[in-house]
């Protein structure tokens, strides 16, 4: 039993770096009024191009494409965090210490999950109505559902590019960056998913932020929640399936990282 | 003059050892990919020219804040300071040299939105007026210069205001115009954009994609030059304020 438990410690312990990361990157002060308050603007920023474009269909789909996008962009940014264990010259003892490594890198970033849930639930709900979104309880709780779904998934996208840029330090903001601007390209953020080719479609099937956004424009856009339970339902599964997927190759990947490393000698997977 | 070559030789050198300092410029054409879909699903492929010059703007302003305004601090850091500030040359020339190289490289940006543009979309978006078009971009790029030259004097003087870096890229996205004209917004945002340089250079390059002849082309470049020598003023007053300061309290490097 001690075994079994064994991976949660180390990942409790890992999201406890995490959170003191948090706060050397960020004040209270800092984090609300510079982080939260330039997040909110980008919201902005999109949506008004709305206006530019002379719709207030157009205004709406941004801004909630936009605002749900914040936690997808958070979740994204634990890329770069993540990889500090290699930067900060832990890697020998990790993996000399008696436990696996996948559950130091899955608690690694955790710090970047309720930030993208407060932050794009502070666009949501408080610049909403401003937007043309009416929240009921309902629809509130939904929503908010939907937003740790869709930040739980997304996190465990991004631990997958975490193992792979571990090999390659020089690219993680490159990639984070990437990834970011991708999943604000195909996965319905800007424009729906359908106005892709069919391969990109294809392709945005298998970010979790497709699902989930999909699942709250439903939730938005009905005149009850109750009315659209089962869509809802099936686009949160569907996040929460393809997020588990990620999180399983990312495991994978990080142990295999691990052996190859112990083989070869380079165990700080030096390229 | 030395100075300033110098200063520029060695940023370009550096830049072509830390390419993910630039990556802004990875990220473009994305992002005209973004502004295209969504003026194209809107049905209004008449707004390309916004499309392709919005990323072009984002980038010259994302790297001028996280690269030339860090250029300071990261001397600071790296302990290179000392030595800089140390030899017999102007220091604010190589500080000059170095943040016009990075402004040259991020001019790059253009060129990516176009050619994502033409290459994904098929969307052609011809100068109508090349040679103001050059001009504007060349104050643009002055102006940017300048004003980078301030934000590197503050990131090292007020140490706090650095961790407020990231925060003044989309407020100045939004007050400069770069997608959205400042006509589009509220009223009382107007006399406050029109002291951001960017919302003078996006309307310009704007009408310089318009066939429509380009009106009052010499007073609004006048107020990009204004704007952008006024901060070039400040920012070397800051820099020699903050390299003076720093001689003082024998805080050149965090040793």
């Amino acid at each position: 039993m001690r075994e079994l438990l064994a991976p949660l410690r180390v990942l409790r312990y890992s999201a406890g770096n995490a959170w003191a990361d948090m706060w050397v990157i960020f004040s209270p002060l800092t984090w609300s009024l510079g982080w939260v308050s330039r997040v909110l603007v980008q919201v902005v920023f999109f949506a008004l191009i709305g206006l530019l474009v002379d719709s207030d269909d157009a205004v709406r789909y941004l801004f909630i494409g936009n605002a749900v996008m914040i936690t997808a962009m958070e979740a994204t940014m634990s890329v770069t965090t993540t990889t500090w264990e290699r930067r900060q010259g832990t890697m020998p003892l990790l993996v000399a210490a008696p436990t696996r490594l996948w559950p130091v890198f899955v608690g690694r970033g955790v710090q970047w999950l309720p930030t993208g849930v407060i932050t794009a639930s502070v666009a949501l709900f408080g610049l909403g109505p401003a937007f043309g979104v009416e929240w009921t309880l309902a629809r509130a709780l939904t929503v908010f559902g939907c937003l740790v779904a869709v930040a739980v998934a997304t996190y465990c996208f991004a631990l997958l590019l975490s193992a792979i840029v571990l090999t390659v330090m020089d690219l993680h903001n490159i990639v984070s960056n990437l990834a970011q601007a991708i999943t604000m390209l195909i996965a319905g953020v800007m424009v729906p998913v359908t106005f892709w080719p069919g391969w990109v479609q294809g392709a945005a099937q298998a970010l979790p932020l497709t699902h989930g956004l999909a699942a709250i424009r439903t939730a938005v856009d009905a005149s009850t929640v109750a009315s659209v339970a089962g869509d809802v339902t099936a686009g949160l599964v569907f996040t929460i399936g393809v997020g588990a997927c990620w999180l399983l190759s990312a495991a994978l990947l990080l142990e295999y990282l691990a052996a190859a490393g112990r083989r070869s000698g380079s165990i700080e997977f030096a390229e | 003059m030395t100075a300033l070559r110098t200063g520029l030789q060695f940023q370009a050198r550096m830049l072509r050892r830390s390419f993910g300092d630039l990556i802004a410029l990875v990220t473009a054409p994305l992002m005209t990919l973004v502004f295209l879909a969504i003026i194209r699903h809107g049905g209004r492929e008449d707004l390309a020219p916004y499309a392709v010059l919005a990323p072009a703007l984002i980038v010259l302003w994302g790297v001028a804040l996280m690269v030339s305004g860090e250029i300071v601090a990261r001397d600071r850091e790296n302990e290179s300071l000392e030595a800089i500030v140390a030899s017999p040359t102007s220091f604010t020339g190589v500080l000059t040299g170095r943040i016009a190289a990075v402004t040259f490289v991020s001019l790059v940006g253009f060129a990516e939105s176009w050619l994502a543009a033409f290459l994904v979309f098929r969307v052609a978006v011809p100068v109508f007026h090349p040679t103001a078009f050059i001009l504007i971009v060349g104050v643009t790029a002055f102006a940017m210069a300048a004003t980078a030259c301030v934000m590197s004097a503050i990131f090292v003087l007020a140490r706090s205001a650095r961790a407020f870096q990231n925060s003044l890229t989309y407020p100045f996205y939004v007050l400069g115009g770069v997608m959205v004209p400042i006509a589009l917004l509220p009223d009382w945002l107007e006399p406050i954009s029109r002291l951001v340089f960017l919302s003078w250079s996006s309307d310009l390059l704007r009408d310089a994609l318009s066939p429509a002849p380009i009106a009052d082309l010499a007073p609004r470049l006048l107020a990009i030059l204004i704007l952008g020598t006024a901060a070039y003023l400040l920012g070397v007053a800051l820099v020699r304020r903050t390299v003076n300061r720093l001689r003082h309290t024998g805080s050149l490097s965090y040793a």
